[in-house]
C-alpha cells in the first residue's frame, strides 16, 4: 500500500487537482489489495465486472462497485489478511437505527489515519500546548462502548494537555444517561480557570446545554482561546437540529465563544476520513477522500450542486473494502472557489437523511417477509 | 410548538405546561362532560374551511403526491354526516345511557352507560399526514380529553388545524393538548404517559415495546402497530389482468408504507412454474406502474434507491440473485407459492399482525375468504383496493370509538 502511503504524507490536505493521478492510483492498489485478499469483495467485484485496472484515472472512480454501509451491518466484510500479526483497533458505528457496523483497523491504517488527523488539525489551528479543561458531549469510555464516537471525541482531548476530562452520558446501571446538570457546573468552574477549556462530542447535547443556560438565565465567558469542537452527527436529535447560525449565536452569547472557535467534524466507522469544517464551516473534501453525489434513482454521479446520495471513497483502510461506501446520508458538492478559507476545493453539505425510518410506516417489516417466507 | 387550552406556545414551555397539566385536567373532568353534538358541529365547520381552502398553503408545502384527493378524503370524513354515521355503526346504542333489557330468569340487572375512558395520550405516527387530526377527532368523539404528541415528522399541520378547531369552538380547548415532545424526550413522555387513563401508540415494534415499558400499571394500552397485508391470488390469474394491474398501481402509489399496503403475493398453486408465469405477467406492470409513480420527495427514492443496492450487493456476496432486476424496481414485493390448504400454518406464523388480504379470485365465494378470516385477516378487499378508506370500518378488527370508551354500570338508575 506505498500509494496509499504517498496520498497521506500529501502535502497540503486540501489539494484535490493535484492529488487527482496520486488518488487514482491509490484506489486501483486498494482495489488489487483488496480484490485479492477479501473474498467476499471480488465477488462484489465480479458480479460487477470489474477489476481493478479498469481504474485508469481520476474519471473511472465512480465505476468503482460501491458498498452501502448497511452491507457492513449485515455482514462481517473483513480482510484478514490486513490485519494479520498486528495490533488492532476496533470502531462500531452509533447503531441509531439499532444495527452496528464492527469494522477493526490495522495498525498501518491507524498510522496513516494519525498523520491525516495531524496534518487536517495543524490547519486548522486545533493543536495547543496549552493545557485545557475538556467537556466531551459522549459516552465516557468504558469497556462495553466501542462506538467511533467515543473514540473520536475522547481522541480529540488529546490534541491539547488535557487538565480536567468531564462527560455528559455517564454510564449509570447499564445505560446512558446525559448528565447535563453535571456538565452546566463544570462549565461555571471552567469558566473561572485562567486555563481555556474545550468542548467536544454530539451538536444535539451541545446545544440541549446551552438552551438549558439560556433558559436559565446563565451565561459566562469562557477563558480566550476556548473551543467548541462538534462531531457525531444529530443522528437521533434531527427534530432538533437548529440552524448554524442559531447555533453559533447561541454560543457566543452562553459561554462567550465566538464562531471562529466552533470547529465541527463529520466521519462515519465506514469512511474513517476526518471531515473538519473550514473557518467559514464548509467541509471540503481532503485529499485523502473523494465524494461523489449520486443520483437518487440512477445512481448516476451528479454535477457540483445538486443533492443526491453520498458516496465516499479512500484508499485508507487495508482491512475491508472501504474503497467506495454510500452512506444513507443525502447531500450535496458544492464548489469552494470563492470560500473566504482560501482552500479553493469542493465541500460537501450535508442535507438529511435518506427516509424510511420506523416513522414513515406501518406496514410490518419487510426485513420479516424475505426472512422467513 | 404546543397546543394547549387553546393557546399556542413553544417547545420550551412544555416542562412548564406539563407540570400544572393533570391539576388542570382533574378540573375540566369534574365539570360538565363535553357533549358529542358540540364535538360534530365544531368538526363539521372545520371540514367546510379546509373545503374552502384555507389550509391549502400549508398542504401544499407537505408535497404529497395526492394532496387534492387526500383533502377531499379528509373534508368528507370530517363533516357532520361521516361523523354521526361513524357513531352510529361504532356505538350502536350512543353515548351515555345505554338501554335497558331485563335479564331472563329474574336475574338483576344493571343499568349501562358507555362513558368515555377518560383521558387518552395519544402517540402518533407519522406516515400518514392527517393521522395525529384523526386520531384527536376520535378521541373527542368519545368525550376524552386527549393529549396528543405529535410525529417528529409532522411539519406544523396538525398543530394549525387543531388550533383552528378549538378556536372555532372553544368548548373543545380544555380536551385538546398537543406537544412536538421528541421520543427521545423520555421525562416528558413519562409525564404525559403518568396522567393517563389510556395510551393510543401508532408504530412499529419499537416504539410499542417503547410504550409498554413507559406505561404506568393499570394504564390502558390501545396498540395500532405495524401489520401485515397481502393479496392471495386464486384460479385463472390471466383472467384477472384488469385486477392485477390494479394492485400494481396500489404498491407503487401506496410505496408498500401503509399497513393495508401489499407487502407479498400469494398464489395459490403448488407449482413453481406457476408462480413464473405470474411474475411474467405481472413484473412489467409493477415496473409501468413504479415508472408512473416514481416517489417525488428525495429522501424516499433514495432510500428505496439505497435498499436495491444493498440488496444487489448483499445477493453478490452470499452468491444469490438479486431481487430486482436492478433498473427501477422500487419495493420488494416477494411472490410466492402458497397453496389454500397451507394457507392457515403459513398465515398463523404472522399471528396478530395480520390485517388486509386484497383478493384476486376466479370465485370469492368458494370458501377462501372464511379461510382468510379464520387465520386472522382482519379485512378482505379486492386487490386495488386494499389502502381505501371505507366508511364505517373497523381498524385491525376493533371499532376505535369502543376502543376509546368504557362502560359503566349504576345500581343507582332506574332499571
Amino acid at each position: 500500500m506505498k500509494l496509499r502511503d504517498r496520498l497521506f504524507s500529501y502535502k497540503d490536505p486540501y489539494d484535490l487537482p493535484g492529488s487527482d493521478p496520486l488518488f487514482a492510483e491509490a484506489m486501483r492498489e486498494a482495489c488489487g489489495y483488496q480484490g485479492a485478499h477479501n473474498e467476499e469483495y471480488a465477488r462484489i467485484l465480479a458480479a460487477r465486472g470489474f477489476s481493478p485496472e479498469m481504474i485508469t484515472g481520476p474519471e473511472s472512480l465512480a465505476s468503482i462497485p460501491v458498498i452501502p454501509t448497511a452491507v457492513f451491518k449485515h455482514h462481517r466484510l473483513a480482510t484478514d489478511a490486513g490485519l494479520a500479526g498486528m495490533i488492532s483497533v476496533t470502531a462500531t458505528s452509533s447503531g441509531t437505527s439499532g444495527s452496528m457496523s464492527v469494522i477493526r483497523y490495522d495498525i498501518g491504517t491507524l498510522w496513516q489515519a494519525l498523520k491525516m488527523t495531524v496534518r487536517v488539525c495543524a490547519k486548522r489551528r486545533l493543536f495547543s500546548l496549552k493545557p485545557c479543561n475538556y467537556i466531551v458531549f459522549g459516552y465516557k469510555p468504558h469497556r462495553g462502548n466501542r462506538t467511533a464516537v467515543t473514540k473520536t471525541a475522547t481522541g480529540a482531548t488529546l490534541f491539547a494537555p488535557a487538565l480536567r476530562r468531564v462527560y455528559a452520558l455517564k454510564f449509570v446501571n447499564g445505560e446512558y444517561e446525559p448528565d447535563l446538570e453535571g456538565v452546566i457546573e463544570a462549565v461555571q468552574k471552567f469558566a473561572k480557570s485562567r486555563f481555556p477549556a474545550r468542548f467536544m462530542g454530539f451538536p444535539s447535547y451541545t446545544y440541549f446545554m446551552m438552551k438549558m443556560m439560556d433558559e436559565r438565565g446563565l451565561s459566562v465567558k469562557l477563558p480566550e482561546g476556548s473551543l467548541i469542537m462538534l462531531g457525531g452527527g444529530w443522528k437521533q436529535h434531527y427534530r432538533e437540529k437548529v440552524d448554524k447560525q442559531t447555533f453559533y449565536a447561541l454560543a457566543e452569547r452562553v459561554l462567550g465563544v465566538p464562531e471562529n472557535n466552533i470547529v465541527e467534524f463529520f466521519g462515519a466507522a465506514e469512511h474513517p476520513i476526518l471531515y473538519c469544517d473550514c473557518p467559514a464551516h464548509r467541509f471540503h473534501v481532503p485529499v485523502y477522500g473523494r465524494v461523489i453525489i449520486r443520483d437518487v434513482n440512477t445512481l448516476e454521479p451528479l454535477p457540483m450542486g445538486q443533492p443526491g446520495l453520498v458516496n465516499l471513497l479512500t484508499p485508507l483502510v487495508k482491512s475491508a473494502p472501504l474503497l467506495s461506501v454510500m452512506t444513507d446520508d443525502l447531500g450535496v458538492l458544492r464548489g469552494g472557489a470563492g470560500c473566504p478559507c482560501g482552500c479553493g476545493g469542493p465541500y460537501l453539505e450535508i442535507i438529511g437523511r435518506v427516509g424510511l425510518s420506523d416513522i414513515k410506516t406501518c406496514a410490518a417489516g419487510a426485513e420479516e417477509i424475505l426472512n422467513d417466507t | 410548538m404546543i397546543l394547549s387550552f387553546g393557546e399556542i406556545c413553544g417547545s420550551e414551555k412544555q416542562d412548564e405546561i406539563l407540570a400544572g397539566l393533570e391539576a388542570k385536567i382533574n378540573g375540566v373532568r369534574a365539570a360538565e362532560p363535553l357533549d358529542t353534538g358540540t364535538v360534530i358541529g365544531a368538526f363539521d365547520r372545520l371540514a367546510w374551511r379546509i373545503e374552502a381552502g384555507e389550509f391549502d398553503a400549508l398542504i401544499d408545502s407537505l408535497g404529497l403526491d395526492a394532496a387534492a384527493r387526500y383533502k377531499a378524503q379528509a373534508v368528507c370524513m370530517l363533516r357532520r354526516e361521516s361523523l354521526e354515521y361513524r357513531l352510529r355503526r361504532e356505538l350502536p346504542g350512543g353515548m351515555g345511557g345505554l338501554e335497558y333489557e331485563a335479564p331472563p330468569f329474574g336475574l338483576q340487572g344493571v343499568r349501562a352507560f358507555r362513558l368515555p375512558l377518560g383521558t387518552i395520550f395519544h402517540i402518533a405516527a407519522g406516515n400518514v399526514d392527517a393521522l395525529p387530526a384523526m386520531a384527536l377527532a376520535e378521541g373527542l368523539l368519545t368525550g376524552n380529553v386527549n393529549i396528543l404528541k405529535l410525529p417528529q415528522t409532522d411539519k406544523g399541520l396538525s398543530v394549525t388545524i387543531l388550533k383552528a378547531l378549538v378556536d372555532g369552538e372553544p368548548a373543545l380547548a380544555p380536551y385538546v393538548h398537543v406537544f412536538d415532545t421528541p421520543s427521545s424526550d423520555v421525562a416528558a413522555m413519562l409525564k404525559m404517559a403518568q396522567m393517563c387513563d389510556a395510551i393510543s401508540v401508532w408504530g412499529g415494534d419499537e416504539a410499542v415495546q417503547a410504550v409498554r415499558r413507559m406505561a404506568p400499571p393499570g394504564v390502558k394500552l390501545i396498540e395500532w402497530g405495524h401489520r401485515f397485508s397481502f393479496c392471495y391470488v386464486t384460479g385463472d390469474h390471466t383472467r384477472h389482468t384488469e385486477e392485477l394491474r390494479a394492485l400494481a398501481e396500489h404498491v407503487a402509489v401506496t410505496q408498500q408504507l401503509l399497513c393495508s399496503s401489499c407487502q407479498a403475493v400469494y398464489i395459490d398453486t403448488e407449482d413453481p412454474a406457476a408462480v413464473r408465469d405470474f411474475c411474467g405477467l405481472f413484473l412489467p406492470m409493477l415496473q409501468e406502474a413504479i415508472r408512473a409513480h416514481a416517489p417525488k420527495e428525495i429522501g424516499m427514492a433514495a432510500s428505496l434507491t439505497l435498499r436495491r443496492l444493498t440488496d444487489e450487493v448483499e445477493a453478490a456476496i452470499t452468491g444469490g440473485s438479486a431481487q430486482s432486476d436492478g433498473t427501477d424496481l422500487m419495493g420488494r414485493l416477494p411472490v410466492r407459492a402458497l397453496p389454500r390448504v397451507k394457507l392457515m400454518e403459513a398465515l398463523r406464523k404472522r399471528k396478530g399482525r395480520l390485517q388486509t388480504a386484497g383478493l384476486i379470485a376466479d370465485d370469492p365465494q368458494d370458501g377462501i375468504i372464511d379461510i382468510l378470516t379464520r387465520a386472522g385477516v382482519n379485512r378482505v378487499t379486492g386487490a386495488g383496493e386494499m389502502s381505501e378508506t371505507f366508511q364505517g370500518e373497523a381498524h385491525d378488527g376493533e371499532y376505535p370509538l369502543q376502543r376509546y370508551t368504557r362502560v359503566v354500570n349504576s345500581r343507582f338508575h332506574a332499571e
